[in-house]
C-alpha cells in the first residue's frame, strides 16, 4: 500500500534560516531519506517551492481564472511530500514522525488510491 | 522545469460522494473518466507527466506531529479547508504557461482548483 506524506510547515521559519542553516536542514532530510530508502519505504518525494511562487487555476462558466498564490492561505503551508510504501497506515505514520519537519510542523498521511505517471 | 499540480476537491463534494452508494459514485466518476483518460493519454505522448497519484478521501487521513520526543497522531487531514487536496501530478513543462494550459484541462478545475508550484531541484 502506498501513502502520500504531505509536509506542512511555517514558511517564515524556513525563510528566516541562513544558507548554512538550510544546508543543515537538508542534511537531516538526506539522513532520513537514506534510512527510509534502506528500509525500502520511500518510493518518491519532492520539495515544493514557496507558496509565493504558486499559481492557482479555476475554470468557471468556461472562463479560466488564474490567480497568484496557493489555493488556500494557511499559516503552515505544504512544502513537500514523500511517497511511502508500507503495509499499514500506522507504519506510514511511524515513518512520517521521523521526517525532520514533523518536529515543528505536521505531516498529513493519506492513502493513495490510484497511482500513475512515469516514475 | 517541473511543476507540482495540486488537484483539489470541494469538501462539500467529498461529503456528497461519501454518502453515495458505490454504484452512484461510479456513475458520477464515469462522466469524467473519458476526460481524464484523454488528458493522461496526451500528457503521456508528449512526456509531460512525471508522477501522478489520486488520494483517498481526507477523512482517511492521519496527521502526525513529533514534539519533545513524542509522536502525536490525530485522525483527519491537517487543515479542514473548503478545498482539499485529492491528487497530485508532477508536470514536466517548458514553462509556467504550458503548465497552466495543462492545469486548465484537469477536470477538477471546473469544480474546485489546481495549484501549480515549481519543484525545487537540487
Amino acid at each position: 500500500m502506498q501513502y502520500l506524506a504531505m509536509i506542512y510547515g511555517d514558511a517564515t521559519r524556513w525563510e528566516s534560516l541562513s544558507a548554512e542553516e538550510r544546508e543543515d536542514v537538508y542534511k537531516t532530510y538526506y539522513a532520513f531519506s537514506e534510512e527510509a530508502q534502506k528500509a525500502g519505504v520511500i518510493v518518491g518525494g519532492e520539495e515544493l517551492d514557496s507558496t509565493a511562487t504558486a499559481t492557482t487555476l479555476r475554470v468557471r462558466d468556461n472562463e479560466t481564472l488564474v490567480t497568484d498564490g496557493p489555493y488556500t492561505e494557511l499559516k503552515e503551508a505544504l512544502g513537500g511530500y514523500f511517497v511511502f510504501e508500507c503495509p499499514t497506515i500506522d507504519e506510514a505514520c511511524d515513518w512520517a514522525a521521523k521526517i525532520p519537519g514533523a518536529t515543528h510542523g505536521a505531516i498529513e498521511v493519506r492513502p493513495i488510491s490510484v497511482k500513475g505517471g512515469a516514475s | 522545469m517541473k511543476y507540482a499540480a495540486l488537484l483539489t476537491n470541494l469538501a462539500e463534494d467529498v461529503e456528497t460522494w461519501e454518502k453515495m452508494s458505490a454504484e452512484e459514485a461510479q456513475a458520477v466518476r464515469a462522466e469524467e473518466v473519458p476526460k481524464w483518460e484523454a488528458l493522461f493519454g496526451e500528457l503521456g505522448s508528449i512526456g509531460a507527466l512525471a508522477f501522478g497519484v489520486e488520494l483517498d478521501n481526507p477523512s482517511t487521513a492521519k496527521t502526525v506531529r513529533a514534539r519533545d520526543g513524542q509522536t502525536i497522531v490525530t485522525d483527519g487531514p491537517f487543515a479542514e479547508t473548503k478545498e482539499q487536496i485529492g491528487g497530485v501530478l508532477v508536470l514536466q513543462c517548458e514553462d509556467l504557461d504550458q503548465a497552466i494550459l495543462i492545469a486548465a484541462r484537469v477536470p477538477v478545475v471546473h469544480r474546485a482548483s489546481v495549484e501549480l508550484r515549481p519543484l525545487v531541484e537540487r
